[in-house]
């Protein structure tokens, strides 16, 4: 089926990539051929040749420009030398130490006079020898140029220096310039044409506008033709009357569409529920003003960024003024913001919502558009049965009501997508019948109404309702932040029931009142080593490295902890879970988009002397399936400092989990990594180490599987 | 010497249908005017630039008229020579005369 307008997108390009003004005669004469059946491609065809002409013609128009632009920005090079002799006399080096810190502003406004002073003078000679341009340029339009000129010069030249010094940065450091002014006004050479292009392009910029391209656009006259009648104010009223009723109504449709799904888009993106665990009202007053005052204000950017288009048909003429459409249906957008967090809850007090919205707009939407649209009042039959015999006019035909079935059918599949838990569906499909049904049955003026007399009804009915949407909206956040604690418990005790055979259950209660459930209902967590494998380590024999002599490593069996968090936090909090096992069998992942952090930290009996220490080994156990690299990073801590002082060893990859090592394992793969420990200036001694997995993106919200199993310390 | 151009194959045509439709001469009409002519179609917007050029040399001038639904709420805008225009008309037409007059009877080969 053919369109009744344009392609959008070609009227689009007609109207903004043309050069100059947007000719709207033209775009009415396409327009009128298109509708009279011509194809979609005929139309782009025009609009492509409509915007070649025009350039062609804008530029022929111009040509007098860029050569002047040209020759003028040849004499760029020497007004540069001269700048430069300015700016490097000895007065600014006493002056600018007055200005401080902000000594950079006053050298950059004097650098910017002086360009702009040749910008400047460029422009009034051009003014001077161009007698077209003279002629049809006057006051505001003479100042543009100047202004502009000014304007648009630092950035240019700034970003002419970047492009250059990017792509030919090897050319300029042996380039200089003629010593003579002619010699540096007839230099070629790229340095003198890099310094000339940012006058040039501005002199262009700048005087480009000032420019029409023909006189005749601030001549043309409006009159009533063909036929010479007097010319006459447009009439809105008479020209909607010339279109049929279905037209009119569907471009008000699409305008409430175009707002209603702006709305939607703004509430699904940034009405979020409050962050904090349990609330208190204000904040969530505050919140439910802002949500509401979005949906409004997004539903008017909506409805006009619809309106503006260039195929909408009331782009010139809307019926009824924009500011009292968009009052009119402010009404209903406004609860859109809490239609859309119930949605989020699958709460079906969305469909709800939907209907009351839709009503308000149903009711303030026909008020408004009774003067433009035919009154739909449900006719009454007509009985004659006084002029008639009797029984003789009983069999009338009663008034087809279409719409009486499409309320029904809507209803009907509101309830059937309400039934399956389609809630955002059921909302749709049952404000829409709501709509249908007050649209037919809203009592209608019986006269025209003043205008103001709308503005004040709008902007009152959108007051009275205002205050319920907030309310509701605050309901809706209440009940979201509610729904979010319910989801939350039951996450963390379904983790908590999996776990049950490892899991501590004294920190049960302490986790589930977390507010982040990143790791499967718990915000962070902390690994024992089973207790049946646990060793209790005695203090180290520091002696053992401190004597002189010693060449044989300190073996220190893995059995600390392992950390599971998520970014920003560094350590796992009071509420942290806590069970035994170990990584190779724990199955521990994000349930959210945060990637998970993985540390082991093994806490040593006594301090050991950085200076007796010259490297660290690292034994792990891989048994990680998932293909991606991982390395370590391990860290040395002296935690009897004040401060914590820690020293970084530096990373390490596990070779077993880079692509070119990779293959599935079905047993252990046991590797030991090298870790150098220098002599640290900043740090005597240690008595903690931590090992830190560092994954690539496969892994960053999965623990891997892997272990440490011991550590050997090697005497310096 | 005149300070004057001489006008083009296309202006000329242009301006001649616009002769020829008198009040009803605008964008549309003018192309379509010219299609059926030139045996070829013709793009609305080199239409246009041609009548612009023609209004800058004083040769028509324009008006803007009521909106109409059909084109989308945008107005006409329809062109009137001037006597200038009309003058060069002529004087292009005699000169064009004359030169073919003055010309050996010519022999075409059209198959």
């Amino acid at each position: 089926m053919k369109r009744s307008e344009p392609p959008p997108i070609a009227a689009w390009m007609l109207e903004h990539c043309t050069a100059g003004d947007f000719d709207e005669a033209l775009a009415g004469d396409l327009c009128e051929s298109y509708s009279s059946g011509l194809s979609d491609g005929w139309y782009w065809r025009q609009v492509f040749a409509a915007c070649a002409v025009s350039w062609s013609e804008s530029l022929r128009a111009r040509m007098p420009l860029f050569v002047f632009a040209l020759i003028w920005s040849m004499m760029a090079p020497a007004w540069k030398v001269f700048t430069d002799g300015i700016e490097s006399a000895p007065i600014f080096d006493r002056i600018l130490p007055y200005f401080g810190p902000v000594w950079i502003f006053p050298a950059a406004a004097g650098w910017l006079l002086l360009n702009s002073i040749f910008l400047w003078t460029g422009i009034c000679v051009f003014i001077l020898f161009s007698s077209n341009f003279r002629e049809t340029i006057r006051g505001k339009v003479l100042r543009r140029p100047f202004l502009l000129a000014s304007l648009i010069f630092l950035p240019i030249y700034g970003a002419t220096f970047l492009g250059v010094n990017l792509y030919w940065y090897s050319f300029f450091p042996n380039a200089g310039f003629a010593t003579t002014p002619l010699g540096q006004i007839a230099d070629l050479r790229m340095l003198a044409d890099v310094i000339r292009m940012p006058y040039f392009i501005a002199l262009l910029c700048a005087l480009w506008g000032a420019i029409p391209r023909s006189i005749r656009r601030t001549q043309l006259r409006l009159v009533d033709s063909p036929p010479t009648e007097s010319s006459t104010e447009f009439d809105v009223l008479k020209f909607v009357s010339t279109l049929d009723s279905y037209t009119v109504k569907r471009c008000f449709g699409l305008m409430v569409s175009a707002g209603l799904i702006n709305a939607m888009i703004a509430g699904i993106l940034l009405c979020r529920l409050v962050e904090l665990h349990s609330p208190t009202f204000a904040p969530l007053f505050i919140r439910a003003i802002l949500y509401v005052i979005i949906g409004l204000l997004a539903g008017v950017v909506g409805s006009w960024l619809y309106w503006k288009n260039p195929s909408s048909l009331f782009r010139k003429h809307l019926p009824i003024p924009f500011p009292l459409f968009a009052l009119v249906c402010a009404s209903g957008w406004i609860w859109v913001a809490p239609m859309t967090i119930f949605s989020e809850q699958l709460s079906p007090v969305s469909a709800f919502v939907a209907v009351i919205g839709a009503i308000f707009l149903a009711v303030g939407l026909r008020n408004a558009t009774f003067s433009v649209l035919a009154p739909a009042a449900p006719e009454a039959p007509i009985y004659e049965s006084e002029q008639a015999e009797l029984f003789s006019q009983s069999l009338y035909r009663a008034p087809g009501e279409s719409h009486g079935y499409v309320i029904t059918f809507l209803l009907y599949a509101g309830f059937c997508a309400l039934a399956i838990r389609l809630n955002l569906a059921a909302a749709a499909l049952f404000a829409l019948c709501a709509f249908l049904f007050v649209w037919r049955q809203t009592f209608l003026p019986t006269h025209s109404i003043d205008r103001n007399h709308e503005y004040r009804r709008a902007a009152l009915r959108l007051a009275y309702v205002a205050i319920p949407a907030v309310l509701v909206t605050a309901w809706a956040l209440l009940d979201g932040v509610a729904h979010r604690n319910r989801v939350a418990a039951m996450n963390a005790a379904a983790s908590a029931g999996s776990r049950s055979s490892t899991s501590d259950g004294a920190h049960q209660k302490a986790k589930s009142d977390s507010s982040a459930y990143g790791l499967g209902g718990y915000e962070s967590l902390i690994l024992w080593p089973v207790p049946e494998k646990k060793q209790i380590v005695p203090p180290l024999p520091e002696i053992s490295l401190l004597a002189p002599g010693t060449t044989q490593p300190l073996i220190i069996p893995f059995n600390g902890q392992y950390w599971y968090m998520q970014p920003p936090n560094k350590n796992p909090g009071p509420t942290a879970h806590l069970a035994h096992g170990t990584p190779l069998g724990a199955e521990i992942a994000s349930i959210n988009s945060m990637p998970l952090v993985m540390d082991a930290h093994q806490t040593l009996g006594a301090a050991i002397p950085i200076a007796r220490c010259r490297e660290i080994q690292i034994e792990i156990e891989n048994r990680d399936n998932r293909k991606g690299a991982i390395a370590l990073a391990a860290l040395l801590t002296d935690t009897a400092s004040h401060k914590g002082t820690s020293l970084y060893l530096g990373r390490q990859p596990i070779v077993s989990t880079e692509p070119e090592h990779f293959s599935f394992k079905s047993g252990s793969v046991f590797e030991t990594l090298h870790f150098l420990v220098p002599a640290s200036a900043k740090m005597r001694k240690f008595d903690e180490i931590t090992v830190m997995m560092l994954p690539d993106v496969e892994h960053a919200l999965v623990g891997p599987k892997i272990a440490i199993k011991q550590f050997q310390l090697f005497p310096r | 010497m005149t300070n004057r151009s001489y006008l083009g194959e296309f202006e000329l045509m242009i301006l001649l249908v616009v002769v020829h439709l008198g009040e009803e001469a605008y964008g549309v009409p003018i192309s379509r005017e010219l299609e059926g002519n030139r045996g070829r179609s013709v793009s609305i917007g080199s239409v246009y630039a041609a009548l612009e050029r023609l209004e800058t040399k004083g040769l028509v001038i324009s008006n803007l008229a009521d909106p109409t639904p059909e084109r989308g709420g945008k107005s006409k805008r329809y062109f009137q020579i001037t006597k200038e225009g009309l003058r060069q008309v002529h004087e292009t037409r005699q000169v064009l005369t004359r030169m073919w007059q003055a010309l050996p009877e010519l022999k075409l080969d059209l198959r």
